[in-house]
């Protein structure tokens, strides 16, 4: 099992992807010791959990997969220009039509009574205008639950789309993302991910900017604690004239938890005048937590501006002094200050109700004070 | 109200402050004086009660307790107050809601209730007129953009809302033009109270003219080595520190 993980994952010879999995090697090779069965796609589980995606705001706007396997009875795309297929292949096809709104797709991780793993692939082609996916991962603590998740997105000419992504899982679900964007001729994406906790979380984002004048803008926030693991690979391909991507990450890792920033951007021959900047910041919160950041930008055009920057660093001391000697504690400053950090990376997001949802999510997850109740 | 006796402070293994000892009751106004580098700002930190600051000798009572026991919430729900001299910039802290989560927070420490928005914002535009501020600052995030005069206004402003019981004003006047410091010694001077006592630190004469002290000490190399009457400042401007120093000399031979 443990070796068939590995190779699966993409641990095994091919010595590109084993690079890219060097700094989550050990997580994973922990997580293979475990005797994975498969999961049900037709688990049941209580209100908590369903608390967690039934927002009154997406009600008819909503589609749940089960451990992978969407859930007919839970779903309902009544007020929603869209459509879904779930051929035998096993891949389900969402299209998102030129009214579509807003979805809200959820995949949940129902534990089992021992390990338990799903698989599952998407593909989302996007002809509308304006559209917006809330992709929303969710799950509950028990016997360790591993997902592996391929999402295909394909962006049509002139469409655009707002993707947020909110990952939120309890430390003993893992979840290996895998998406492939493309993005066609001024095509517009702007993507917003929100990683929280997971055992093991890896998101591989590879964007190929195939299109003249398309723009990606990836906006993203990992916040860990306790033991937990998130690996975020960013690979972007500028292939096309006049395009552009601006990437923006924040980070913060509190007591022993671990995370890997993979920003790579690659602007082709030809992708001539194409516009490439990226910026992760993190802050590490305890002598133990371990963030690296690697920004690669291969730059193979002419006339393309580029601009990188990425840091790893803690709290400032200064503005914490300065809160708590206004009289605001310790525990309650640390929180206010990370939430500011974190806040640029969720600004991008339109609909307030959510990004402000994401917002306090983000804040529950940073450590409680010491001795609070 | 305050007793400071014969504080030694160390900051990063150098020791800054050398046996300094100060009693300021409630009521009255302290100003300290003295060069660059003597110690001010670190006194100041030190109450407030900064990391870093490592206190060797020496003890501080606030109000019949130990101060330096307190962590600097503590001591600020206790009723002291540090206008910086260096206000921080924190970018993507909105100043109305740091402004409400500080005051809420002492009302709650010091078992008083805490006030809802119409009460807070009520209180918020009396003490903004004094101070000329612009309702603008408050959609800001906390000195974020904020010119040099705005964030030292914003210190006063900060402490006629949170109405401490003890504030140290580290050079609150330098770098503000005659309007801005009018408004400031005004700010101060409408706070004054039997109840409440101030240390201004300043290096220059000037803002005392507009917040009369009724003490006046110079500090140089760690002590204090010089007190007086609010005349003692206008000395000072007029010869310069060189003359303190001189003087202890003269004393010592
Ligand atoms: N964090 C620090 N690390 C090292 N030296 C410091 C630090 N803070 C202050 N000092 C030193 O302590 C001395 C007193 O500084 P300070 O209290 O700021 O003086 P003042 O406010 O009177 O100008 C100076 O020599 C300064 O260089
Ligand atoms: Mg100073």
């Amino acid at each position: 099992m443990a070796t068939a993980l590995l190779d699966e994952l993409g641990c095994g010879d091919a010595v590109q992807r084993a690079e890219s999995w060097r700094y989550s090697r050990n997580a994973i090779r922990a997580l293979s010791q475990l005797d994975f069965a498969p999961a049900a796609g037709d688990a049941v589980f209580d209100a908590p959990l369903r608390e967690q995606f039934e927002w009154p705001q997406t009600r008819g706007r909503r589609l749940v997969f089960v451990n992978g396997r969407l859930a007919p009875a839970l779903s309902d795309l009544v007020d929603a220009d869209a459509s879904v297929a779930t051929p035998t292949t096993g891949v389900c096809t969402l299209r998102l039509g030129p009214t579509a709104g807003l979805v809200h797709l959820v995949h949940v991780a129902v534990p089992g009574a021992t390990a338990t793993r799903w698989q599952a692939r998407l593909e989302v082609e996007v002809a509308a205008p304006r559209a917006c996916l809330v992709e929303h991962q969710v799950g509950a603590s028990g016997a360790d639950v591993l997902g592996v998740l391929d999402i295909g997105l394909a962006l049509a000419p002139q469409a655009r789309l707002e993707w947020v992504s909110l990952a939120d899982l309890p430390a003993t679900t893992s979840l290996v993302r895998r998406a492939t964007v493309s993005l066609a001729r001024q095509a517009q994406l702007r993507s917003t991910h929100a990683v929280f906790g997971g055992r093991l979380q890896r998101l591989e984002l590879g964007v190929a900017i195939r299109g003249e004048q398309a723009r990606l803008e990836s906006r993203g926030v990992f916040v860990l604690r306790g033991r937990e693991h998130a690996d975020i690979q960013l690979d972007i391909s500028h292939a096309a004239r006049d395009s552009a991507c601006d990437i923006l990450w924040r980070g913060v890792a509190d007591q022993r938890a671990r995370a890997i920033f993979h920003g790579g951007i690659t602007v082709e021959p030809g992708a001539d005048g194409s516009d490439a900047g990226l910026s992760n910041k993190n802050v590490l919160l305890s002598p133990h937590a371990e963030i690296d950041t690697k920004p690669a930008l291969v730059i193979h055009a002419d006339e393309v501006k580029a601009a990188h920057g990425a840091t790893v660093g803690q709290i400032d001391e200064r503005a914490l002094f300065y809160l708590r000697s206004r009289g605001i504690a310790l525990a309650a400053a640390r929180r206010m200050l990370v939430a500011a950090f974190c806040a640029e990376a969720l600004a991008g997001i339109d609909d307030a109700a959510l990004r402000e949802r994401i917002e306090a999510l983000a804040a529950a997850r940073l450590p409680a004070p010491e001795g609070a109740p | 109200m305050l007793k400071i006796e014969n504080l030694h402070v160390r900051v990063a293994g150098k020791e800054i402050l050398k046996g300094l000892s100060l009693q300021v009751n409630a009521g009255e106004v302290h100003a300290i004086m003295g060069p660059n580098g003597a110690g001010k700002s670190t006194l100041g930190n030190v109450l407030a009660g900064r990391d870093g600051y490592e206190v060797s000798q020496g003890s501080v009572t606030y109000d019949g307790r130990n101060l330096l026991e307190l962590e600097p919430e503590a001591r600020a729900a206790a009723g002291v107050f540090l206008a910086f001299q260096y206000p921080v910039e924190i970018p993507g802290v909105n100043n109305t809601y740091f402004l409400r989560a500080a005051l809420n927070a002492q009302r709650k420490a010091r078992g008083e209730g805490e006030l809802d928005t119409m009460q807070f914002l009520k209180r918020v535009r009396e003490k903004l007129a004094v101070l000329h501020l612009k309702d603008e600052l408050l959609h800001r995030a906390v000195n974020a953009g904020f010119s040099g005069g705005e964030k030292k206004r914003n210190e006063i402003f900060q402490l006629a809302l949170l109405e401490p019981k003890l504030a140290i004003l580290d050079e609150t006047d330098s770098g503000l033009d005659i309007d801005a410091l009018k408004m400031v010694a005004e700010g101060v001077n409408s706070m004054r109270d039997p109840g409440r006592a101030f240390i201004v630190v300043t290096h220059y004469q000037r803002l005392l003219d507009y917040i009369v002290p009724d003490v006046v000490h110079v500090l140089a190399d760690g002590r204090i080595v010089e007190s007086g009457d609010a005349s003692l400042a206008h000395k000072l401007e007029e010869h310069g520190y060189a003359w303190i120093a001189e003087r202890r000399v003269a004393g010592a031979a």
